[in-house]
């Protein structure tokens, strides 16, 4: 996504997503009624996930009039009991394409905002009526926005604030937009219905346009523990990246102002005191560790420019040369341009530089990525060669791209951390699946986790048999970050694992009652299309997917032969009543007797082991 | 006299019969006593594998060698086939006690009435065959029958044993479509004839022409019509033609391998019926058509099929077509690769067969 932004800064983003909406799934009134009611109900339970409330989430599609015929007008509503969004964030988070996009990695449903922004703008396209949300933080105090997109200056239009008391935090987003319930229904019940399988501890109701109620309480009371957001992987990286980051990581030279000055004498309990150049320094020295950086920054300029606070307030700092080491300014006083040396040697050296050309390349490795030490970090230097003490912001472009290739091709770095992962967990996933899906067998499992370029995933996975499961199977059930996935099945990679799979050899045949839960988690899925439909087949993912289905498939094939076992014990006894009796009336006749043999021990004897033939019998054919 | 002599036959019948049913309730006594004790009845079956079918020389005919098989009730595979089993000694039973006959086909039938389940004939078949092996008994014994007849024609007196007709006599040359041979023909008393050989023909065609042309006259001999490979019931009356009359007993087929291998069966058995002793004639003879009468007849033949070299191929490797005219013969089709029929004779005179080629054939057995 990062990417797109860059690129499309230029032009509004809401234009360019206005002309590719197709690309975000709002292709027809059917696809976008069912990606508005994802991107919406994605966001309140990400929003809930985040800050650890059980989400309460209600869905409620009504059509403007019913009567016609459709596609046609719909509201959408949805209203959770999440945190809510700050009144002064509102219009900018539902009225602008891309605002508040994050950069720490996790694992979340989406982007936040992307796709219901999206959902906004293809409301007001269809119908020009405005957004209106609900939102309270506090649980006392609502605040109620009318929105409109302006879409070629990607900004917000406020028709309407209101506020009023109320007792509930949550946020409730209602759009109009043209839809097609009817094609879309079953797919927008499915959806739910699914979504509750996968976030067992989430209430979502749901009032569709036609008077019907869905319901799924939640079953599980505990959340799954949340992701931290961690540093990114060395893999999982590209070129702007990086530039991204050598930003973040470079400091500017402070402003040196009055508000500046009295925070540096502040912070070094100078605030009243007037104190000369040497004496400054001495204290600095002191007090240096616990100095913000801004404030060690200024103290350097100090040491080179020899001043105290008086002389450094009539000054302004022109220019830093590290290589000449030299340090421009203009002094105000003489209102000229002045110059002086800086000692190489000093501490206060070293502080400028890594302000003014970033850090070292094995510091920007150990402090910005994950699980990278600085012994391997002085590997990659010399693997990339680099020096280690390169600064980063001293880097040319080309240098900026052998570094981002030398990244993808070392080896040495540690498999990106899990952590930012967060898996439903195995307990949570057998509860679902069982009263989903009421079985006779379960099995789940949760593979440890793995990556592919870089980015952490991890596989969860359950098959369920017989029951209330219907034949026909197996039925693949596809999740990815909690998200269900309904559309374009037959490319997905779960899919193609589960039909390479003979299942004959796990004594499964015919059309069984046979279900399959998948679940990808990852910080980044790999969509085969910007429609989240589908997954891609990565050999680092299918290989994962084929471990938890083979384990699983051999927990299964073991019950299917106990339950052969136990119908061929109860065949074998069915056989036994229908058989015996007839033996004993014909040999009694046969025998010469009046009364029949006492055969009921032989039906009594439960455990008739059956016996194998002393020879195979082979009867001739002609 | 006639009348001592017809007790002395249906003593000898009764004495049969009794055997048989002592035989089947032992059996059913010893089933009785597993079930009573607890036990999951079983028995021995004598295995009717290929490879416990073995050539005895003595004898002249395929025997089961010692490998046996026990039937188990307790084996939930086997208990369906064992019920069926139980269940046709149980009929065969009161078949001989009350001196009925029934049909491979009607035991099929029958079955239902007693909830016993066959797939189809072929399997109450088998089960009939499982009975005669655990026996050693023909199911000819049991008044089980095929439903194929061939017939017979000549001066043969008969006296019946069936209840209804005991000693009622038949000649067998009163009706020139020739008798069927069935059940009552089959344990009728062969009191006397004329005839000095008996000839067993393939075709039902060639037994009306023969039986026209006086045949059983001119050569004083029984025709039999075989209808192809000669049912059992057929084998057991040139047997009985064999050993009670003193006849010799020739064979005349197509000049094909298979009809070569039915004057074989006559003569040795089949191996489908390796678990019976009393089907076959060792001393009877096949006068032809030889694949050398194809070529010394000059016959109009017809190209061997591909299933029929096979055949030739197969029977090559049968202990019996190991030498004598049986070898030579096989050979012989095996190089020319051609076949004739029987009415490939018509080709010289409707007559021909009769009055050439079937005298000089006669003459020829003489010396075989």
């Amino acid at each position: 996504m990062s990417s797109i932004k860059e690129k499309f800064n230029q032009i509004s983003p809401s234009e360019f997503f206005y002309s590719n909406r197709d690309l975000a799934g709002f292709s027809n009134p059917t696809r976008s009624l069912y990606t508005a009611v994802r991107e919406f109900v994605e966001n309140s339970l990400d929003a809930c996930d985040q800050k650890g409330i059980l989400p309460d989430v209600h869905l409620t599609i009504k059509a403007v009039d019913p009567e016609k015929s459709d596609p046609k007008p719909y509201i959408l509503t949805v209203k959770d009991n999440g945190p809510g969004i700050d009144a002064e964030h509102i219009p900018l988070a539902f009225g602008t394409v891309l605002y508040g996009s994050k950069f720490g990695l996790k694992q979340a449903r989406g982007v936040f905002g992307l796709g219901a922004t999206m959902a906004i703008l293809y409301g007001q396209i269809t119908t020009n009526k405005p957004v209106i949300v609900k939102s309270s933080v506090d649980g006392k105090t609502q605040n109620m926005f009318e929105l409109l997109l302006d879409i070629q200056k990607n900004k917000p239009v406020i028709l309407k604030h209101t506020t009023k008391e109320v007792s509930k935090k949550g946020l409730s987003v209602s759009i109009c937009l043209e839809g097609d319930y009817s094609k879309a229904g079953n797919k927008i019940r499915d959806y739910v219905y699914e979504t509750s399988l996968i976030t067992p501890y989430a209430s979502i109701t749901f009032d569709d346009s036609k008077g019907q109620k869905f319901s799924h309480p939640r079953f599980v009371k505990n959340m799954p523990s949340p992701p931290t957001i961690i540093r990114p992987h060395p893999h999982g990286i590209d070129v702007e990246r990086i530039r991204r980051m050598i930003v973040e990581s470079q400091f500017e030279i402070p402003t040196i102002d009055d508000a500046m000055i009295e925070k540096v004498r502040k912070d070094l309990g100078l605030s009243k005191k007037n104190l000369g150049f040497t004496a400054i320094m001495e204290k600095a020295k002191k007090k240096w560790k616990t100095l913000p950086r801004q404030v060690r920054v200024v103290i350097a300029l100090m040491s080179f420019l020899k001043m105290d606070f008086e002389k450094l307030n009539k000054i302004k700092i022109e220019d830093i040369d590290m290589p000449n080491k030299k340090l421009f300014y203009w002094d105000f006083g003489d209102s000229q341009s002045k110059s002086v040396e800086m000692n190489p040697d000093s501490q206060y050296y070293k502080q400028l530089t890594n302000t003014v050309q970033g850090e070292p390349l094995t510091t920007f490795l150990t402090k910005r990525f994950q699980r990278i030490g600085p012994t391997t970090a002085i590997k990659f230097a010399e693997f990339a060669r680099f020096k280690p003490e390169k600064r980063m912001g001293t880097m040319t472009n080309q240098e900026l791209v052998n570094l981002s290739d030398s990244l993808q091709k070392f080896e040495d770095f540690l498999a990106p951390d899990p952590s930012c992962l967060a898996p439903l967990g195995e307990e949570p996933l057998e509860k679902g699946i069982r009263k989903f899906f009421n079985p006779d067998f379960v099995a789940v499992v949760q593979r440890p986790a793995s990556a592919y370029s870089g980015f952490p995933f991890i596989i969860e996975m359950g098959i369920a048999y017989g029951g209330e499961i219907k034949t026909g199977g197996p039925h693949v059930y596809r999740y990815a970050n909690r998200i269900p996935l309904l559309y374009d099945e037959g490319s997905d990679v779960v899919l193609k694992v589960s039909n390479d799979t003979d299942w004959g050899r796990y004594k499964i045949k015919g059309e069984p009652p046979f279900i399959i839960v998948s679940h990808i988690c990852s910080t980044r899925i790999p969509y085969k299309t910007a429609g989240k439909e589908n997954v891609a087949d990565r050999p680092e993912i299918e290989r994962e997917l084929r471990l938890a289905l083979q384990y699983l498939s051999r927990k299964l094939a073991a019950y299917m032969s106990k339950r052969g076992q136990a119908e061929m014990a109860k065949k074998r006894a069915n056989l036994y009543a229908k058989y015996i009796p007839l033996i004993a009336e014909f040999c009694t006749e046969l025998a010469g007797k009046k009364k029949e043999p006492n055969y009921k021990k032989i039906l009594q004897e439960e455990n008739a082991i059956e016996s194998k033939p002393v020879k195979e019998e082979n009867t001739i054919e002609n | 006299m006639k009348t001592s002599k017809s007790k002395e036959r249906s003593k000898k019948a009764e004495k049969k019969q009794k055997n048989i049913l002592e035989m089947l309730k032992s059996h059913g006594a010893k089933i009785y006593e597993d079930l009573d004790n607890g036990q999951f009845p079983k028995f021995s079956i004598p295995s009717r594998s290929v490879s416990n079918i073995v050539y005895d020389k003595k004898l002249r005919q395929y025997i089961l060698g010692n490998n046996a098989a026990l039937r188990s009730a307790r084996n939930s595979s086997q208990l369906r086939s064992f019920t069926q089993l139980m269940w046709l000694a149980f009929f065969a039973n009161r078949l001989t006690q009350e001196k009925k006959s029934s049909t491979l086909r009607d035991v099929y039938y029958s079955s239902q009435a007693f909830a016993i389940e066959f797939e189809d004939q072929s399997e109450s078949d088998n089960i009939i065959v499982d009975l005669e092996a655990v026996t050693s008994k023909p199911r000819e014994d049991f008044h089980i029958f095929p439903e194929e007849r061939s017939s017979i024609f000549g001066d043969l007196n008969i006296e019946y044993t069936i209840p209804g007709y005991e000693g009622k006599s038949m000649n067998l040359s009163n009706h020139p479509d020739g008798y069927s041979i069935g059940p009552s023909l089959t344990t009728a008393e062969l009191v006397d004839t004329s005839a000095e050989i008996v000839i067993a023909i393939e075709k039902g065609g060639l037994f009306t022409r023969f039986v026209e042309e006086q045949i059983d006259k001119k050569f004083k001999s029984i025709i039999i019509n075989t209808g192809g490979q000669a049912p059992r019931s057929t084998r057991t009356l040139l047997k009985r033609l064999h050993d009670e009359m003193r006849l010799p007993v020739i064979v005349l087929t197509d000049g094909d391998v298979y009809g070569e291998h039915i004057a074989m069966v006559i003569k040795s058995g089949s191996a489908n019926a390796a678990h019976l002793r009393e089907l076959t004639v060792p001393d009877a003879k096949w006068i032809g058509v030889w694949a050398t009468d194809i070529e010394k007849y000059k016959l109009p033949t017809i190209p061997m099929t591909e299933s029929d070299i096979k055949r030739c191929y197969d029977l090559q490797k049968d202990p019996r077509y190991q030498d004598g005219v049986w070898k030579k013969e096989l050979d012989v089709f095996l190089r020319i690769k051609r076949k004739a029929e029987l009415e490939a004779f018509s080709k010289y005179g409707l007559t021909n067969i009769t009055d050439k080629y079937l005298p000089q054939k006669l003459e020829l057995a003489k010396s075989l």
